[in-house]
């Protein structure tokens, strides 16, 4: 088995087990095609073959851009975000609560691994609460009519 | 009703014969049944890598995906060429995998794993950091930086347009570092691999997914190589090398290519 040289603090990362997300995006779609006429076909395959490619160049990836771009603490606005000792402050006051809390977490990891594969999941949330926010804005705008 | 009424064969790919090794793969997962073996089914000089799977019920739960890939990845670790099949490829039984499989494709699975033979794929993943790359953004762009602090006191719900605007300033300045940088990437691997195969990245962050076709005695110098570029570019492209594994973006050429060379040799052409 070839072994290759492993992390060893280098800047590159070679991951011993791969991702959900990893996985998926290697094989799908990939691979030599049977005939058809041959195949036994399975129900739940089609599925599969759905494209999960994003669409880059839309309104809901400028907005998260827009919205990073604002977050982010460049030292004019050292203040007024929410910078990394901020979130450290959250989350040593978090810490007594993260231990009890560490085996509910592991299933909710294990969970959206499961539904879309490790890295992938912040970008995933920041998007589900992108989506969130665009019908509460238009119900607002219904409740004015 | 016997067993054969409800079970079917699953195919992984195809090895060639004298490059089976039971151990490599026995202990692996199967696809869809747990309590199935993983096995090869020989003909011809070639071997099907396959398992037995349940008809009424529905494949490719995550599991099922990393047992199909763990599968192939085995065969390619151990230095074997391998042929992967798509997720999904099921065969009535292993009679049908030696008469409509191996019988029928030997001659063209000869070829394609010849052609494979001492390789395996890497694939490249990089990613841009958000925060670092929107920071190349807002120092190299003055418009950028003029809207984000025009906004910056704007509450929510008010700028909407801006926002969109701002955005897609940025989306569109990451595009063009995307270029630059794939060239970059580019430029320094192709010629260390025996090809490459790239895609567009399914997200604004993605610098590019590229896939290589190594040959064994080349990994250590693309090794290092990719190495270099991480390091160079520490802190604001998160770079991750996943292989040995199956040639999944190279089998369809080394496949074609083996009926373009076998038409253009019958052709009396070089």
């Amino acid at each position: 088995m070839t072994v290759a040289s492993q992390q060893g603090g280098g800047a590159l990362s070679r991951p011993n087990a791969s991702s959900l997300a990893d996985v998926v995006g290697v094989i799908l779609d990939k691979g030599l095609v049977v005939d058809a006429y041959v195949r036994v076909s399975l129900v739940g395959i089609e599925l599969l073959t759905v494209d999960a490619r994003v669409v880059i160049a839309s309104v809901d990836t400028y907005l998260r851009f827009a919205e990073a771009a604002n977050r982010l603490d460049i030292a004019r606005s050292g203040t007024e975000t929410k910078g990394l000792p901020d979130l450290m402050n959250q989350m040593q006051e978090g810490g007594g609560r993260r231990k009890t809390r560490g085996a509910l977490e592991g299933v909710k990891d294990t969970v959206s691994d499961l539904l879309q594969g490790g890295e992938e999941d912040e970008y995933e949330e920041e998007a589900a609460e992108e989506e969130e926010e665009a019908p509460r804005r238009r119900k607002k705008s219904r409740e004015r009519d | 009703m016997t067993a054969e009424d409800v079970t079917a064969c699953y195919v992984y790919g195809v090895v060639p014969d004298d490059r089976t090794d039971d151990a490599v793969i026995e202990d692996l997962r199967p696809v869809g049944n747990p309590e199935a073996r993983v096995g090869f089914v020989r003909h011809g000089g070639l071997a099907a890598l396959v398992s037995e799977v349940p008809t009424g019920k529905a494949i490719g739960t995550p599991e099922d995906l990393r047992s199909h890939a763990q599968v192939l990845d085995a065969m390619a670790a151990a230095e074997s060429p391998v042929l992967p099949f798509r997720f999904g490829t099921v065969l009535r039984d292993t009679d049908s995998v030696v008469e409509e499989l191996l019988t029928e494709g030997r001659e063209d699975f000869s070829l394609a794993l010849e052609r494979l033979e001492n390789k395996a794929q890497f694939t490249l993943r990089a990613q841009y950091v958000q925060d670092a790359v929107l920071r190349e953004v807002l120092e190299e762009h003055e418009e950028v930086r003029r809207l984000r602090e025009e906004l910056a006191d704007v509450p929510e719900p008010a700028g909407y347009e801006q926002r969109v605007r701002l955005g897609e300033l940025i989306v569109n300045a990451i595009e063009a570092k995307r270029q630059t940088d794939f060239q970059e990437v580019e430029q320094r691997l192709e010629p260390l691999a025996h090809a490459m195969i790239s895609a567009e990245p399914a997200a604004a962050e993605g610098l590019v997914t590229a896939s290589f076709l190594l040959e064994h005695g080349q990994l250590e110098a693309f090794e290092e190589a990719v190495e270099e570029l991480a390091e160079q570019w520490r802190e604001r492209v998160e770079l991750r090398l996943l292989g040995p594994m199956a040639p999944y973006d190279f089998v369809s050429d080394a496949l074609s290519a083996d009926k373009e060379a076998a038409a253009t040799a019958g052709e009396g052409g070089g």
